[in-house]
């Protein structure tokens, strides 16, 4: 529909990244069969293995078997993401703001690089040529990593694009995506969440073999019946937007940075930098209930240069996957500037003077993907806003929310708690407390409970023996200034039926009981027996 | 009144949106009438204009709406009982709702009647202005209840309720004066019951409660309050054994309060 407002989206893919990576490493041309791979399976292979028969998930002796000239190379995510940074830095010369999703996948916004060089065919052939031309070190003079672009309104689409180096029109992302076979929703781990092949497994079971026939199901059945991963995948073969177009507001203060001095030159001072500077933004971001999704590591440099890169996520980053991105970061970084000079100055090259982690976007820690609940949500959040603004002009004590609490009286039931602050009673209401009067509880209850008088036929004041009876009955009640006919009273109830285990000695003196009074025109009066004299605890009406 | 209120749900046959008639039900099945009937009432994503608070069965038998209507100003006199309540159904059924300057107000009593106690902020004391406070509140709570000890200037009262209408929220006076209320209610404990001489407690409250707006005459009802383990049960009083004329509003005296 109006796909076009929110932005193109460019994505440059190279295919088999971590075996380029590991070959330039090992110093093997690309030309030869390579594979890498992780717990003796084969995890990534690349293309004249691939031509052999080598497949993902094969046995070492396996693939050596079928092809016998396989050079074979461990897995390691850390040169995987330090070789990729001269490709990223390639593409960002180029277009501005690009995006690493992962090593060997990185998104730029398109807006505007169409019209720039002049329609996004030519933009993706200059940028195909810039990866091209980008030398990764230890490879010995040779150039070349071959990259795939892939553009369309969505970034899943536009990475599903790349690879088939497709150029999607405007507004034909779910047209493009409708074709595919439903295992294109897994294919990219980078915008996956882990269970989702075993969720594209499911629906090819239960029939829907393209993601078009995923798409057509209507988004309430899929959201009532499956996960908020498969809610998400769900908008992708439709080619909705990711996320909501309102990701939460960036809570102030949440980016953390760093200074050295002496600066970090080696790679693994850097990485341990890193991944302080990483813990410290966690525990920032939960802080502010928030959790991050696209992280901007910036980086200053002895010689006064910026280095900055994008990260983006599918899902949230924990801490360790955000140490993993500044580790990589830097380490690309410090690499290309070592491989760039700096190394033949002995160890007086450029090194890293300040490190600051800055968040880009936040989504709610307990981040839901489409606002299926979002009704209640803003109530809440309306509501803490009003109150908050509140304690503003107030003092946070102003606003409290009351929580039932353990006591007896009505007023020591409900503890009163600043908002804002953990609803805590004052004590614990589980367990029995005797004393307690039953339903219905007064509907006004004294802050300061005002005296009042009770007097028999007789007009003598009525009080209370040691025993807790009344000394007459009580005819007349006495209380802010005016005097009523007592109806009926009910009581006295001791307040602490135990009141004689402690501090007995003191006697009658300390006897406290309550007792229900009704006055001419159905108006009940809780006293309380207090001190030797009654208060008016509270008023029922 | 059918096209006035905005269809809830997707249910089935609906029944007549006023008030839901409990009568003769079980409890089940009161739940899910009840339920039925917030769904077309409910307090979030609706038009804030037409949108209904709930209020309890008895009470929604006084007013055309059935429930208060957003953006009104409501004006609550005599027993606190009544403002407990009100508070007690909307916080039940999810809304917000805060009180300012009603420092004695007993929250266990809302909360035997129902209330989430989470959902109910007090402001005890919102010197210098409270108004302000309240107008502030408006801004995010679906009910504000404000006790207001001293009479409110016509022009303050304005600005206040237009605050209200804008949000759709309902700002109920307790207290002195208001000028310009859209609806008013009195209540009165008649009668009481469980209170012996030396013996027995209270179980039953009887209020008497008189409702009345621009936009309808005076009318009156009787709502039983009902002690049980620990709760207290909201009821109309058709079924108070021994409700009598003379226990009813239109008693000597009741007329000129």
């Amino acid at each position: 529909m109006g796909g076009a407002v929110s932005g193109r989206v460019l994505a440059v893919w190279c295919p088999d990244w971590p075996a380029v990576a590991a070959a330039a490493a090992a110093g093997v041309p690309a030309h030869q069969p390579v594979a890498v791979l992780l717990a003796n399976r084969v995890q990534v292979c690349s293309a004249p293995a691939r031509v052999e028969g080598v497949r993902r998930g094969l046995r070492r002796r396996e693939a050596q078997s079928r092809c016998p000239g396989l050079t074979v190379l461990p897995a390691d995510a850390d040169r995987d993401g330090r070789y990729f940074e001269p490709v990223a830095g390639a593409v960002d010369t180029m277009v501005p703001g690009a995006e690493v999703l992962r090593p060997g996948l990185l998104v730029v916004p398109a807006r505007g690089v169409g019209r720039f060089f002049g329609g996004e065919d030519k933009a993706a052939e200059r940028l195909v040529d810039a990866v091209g031309a980008v030398a990764l070190p230890g490879q010995g003079g040779q150039v070349g990593v071959e990259c795939q672009v892939g553009a369309a309104d969505q970034l899943f689409t536009a990475v599903t694009a790349a690879r088939s180096s497709t150029h999607v029109a405007v507004g034909g992302d779910a047209a493009f995506l409708a074709p595919l076979p439903v295992a294109v929703l897994a294919a990219e781990p980078a915008l996956a969440a882990p269970g989702r092949a075993d969720f594209v497994d499911l629906l090819r079971r239960l029939g829907l073999r393209t993601v078009g026939d995923f798409a057509a199901l209507p988004a309430k059945d899929v959201a009532s019946r499956f996960d908020r991963d498969a809610v998400l995948a769900h908008r992708r073969a439709r080619g909705e937007a990711d996320r909501p177009p309102s990701a939460r507001p960036l809570p102030p203060d949440v980016a953390v940075g760093q200074r050295f001095d002496p600066p970090l030159a080696r790679v693994d001072a850097a990485a341990f930098a890193g991944r302080a500077l990483a813990a410290q933004l966690h525990t920032r971001l939960a802080a502010a209930a928030v959790a991050c999704t696209r992280l901007r590591v910036l980086a200053r440099t002895t010689g006064g240069g910026e280095l900055a890169r994008v990260w983006r996520c599918a899902q949230p980053l924990t801490p360790d996957a955000t140490a993993d991105r500044v580790r990589w970061q830097l380490d690309g970084w410090l690499t290309a500037r070592a491989a760039a000079g700096g190394a033949g100055e002995g160890g007086a090259g450029e090194g890293i003077t300040a490190l600051t982690l800055e968040p880009v976007e936040v989504v709610d820690a307990g981040a839901l993907q489409l606002g299926l609940w979002d009704g209640e949500d803003q109530g809440q959040e309306r509501a803490r806003r009003a109150l908050a603004r509140v304690q503003g002009l107030l003092g946070g004590d102003a606003v409290r929310v009351g929580v039932l609490s353990g006591g007896v009286g009505p007023g020591e039931r409900v503890t009163l708690v600043p908002f804002g602050d953990e609803p805590v009673p004052a004590a614990d209401p589980a367990p029995p407390w005797p004393g307690r009067m039953p339903a219905p509880s007064p509907s006004t209850v004294f802050a300061q409970p005002p005296p009042a008088r009770l007097l028999d036929r007789s007009g003598a004041p009525v009080a209370v023996t040691g025993r807790g009876h009344l000394t007459g009955d009580p005819e007349q009640l006495a209380w802010r200034a005016a005097q009523a006919r007592v109806r009926g009273w009910s009581g006295p109830w001791l307040v602490d039926p135990q009141w004689w285990a402690e501090r007995w000695w003191e006697g009658a003196a300390r006897l406290s009981v309550r007792l229900q009074v009704e006055v001419e025109g159905s108006v009940v009066v809780l006293l309380l027996w207090r001190d030797q004299v009654w208060q008016v605890e509270g008023v029922y009406e | 009144m059918f096209s006035a209120v905005p269809d809830g749900g997707s249910g089935g046959a609906r029944a007549p949106k006023a008030v839901p008639d409990l009568s003769g039900l079980s409890q089940a099945q009161k739940l899910a009438r009840l339920r039925h009937h917030l769904a077309g009432h409910h307090l979030a994503g609706q038009d804030p204009a037409r949108r209904m608070l709930p209020v309890p069965a008895p009470v929604a038998e006084l007013l055309p709406g059935g429930g208060l209507p957003g953006g009104s100003v409501v004006g609550v006199g005599g027993a606190r009982l009544l403002l407990l309540a009100l508070l007690a159904q909307v916080t039940a059924a999810g809304g917000h709702a805060a009180v300012v300057a009603l420092p004695d107000l007993g929250l266990l009593a809302a909360a035997e009647l129902g209330a989430d106690l989470g959902r109910l902020a007090v402001v005890a004391d919102p010197s210098p202005d409270p108004l302000e406070v309240a107008a502030v509140l408006l801004d995010g709570m679906d009910v504000v209840v404000l006790g207001a000890d001293r009479a409110v200037t016509p022009a303050r009262a304005q600005v206040v309720a237009a605050r209200a209408r804008g949000k759709g929220a309902v700002l109920i006076v307790s207290g002195a004066p208001w000028p310009g209320l859209d609806l008013r209610f009195e209540a009165r404990v008649s009668r009481c019951e469980g209170v012996g001489r030396g013996h027995g407690r209270l179980r039953c409250l009887l209020l008497a409660v008189r409702a009345w707006g621009r936009s309808f005459p005076e009318r009156r009802g009787l709502v039983r309050l009902e002690g049980d383990r620990g709760l207290v049960r909201v009821r109309g009083a058709q079924d108070f054994p021994g409700a009598t004329a003379q226990d009813g509003p239109g008693a000597a005296g009741w007329g000129a309060r």
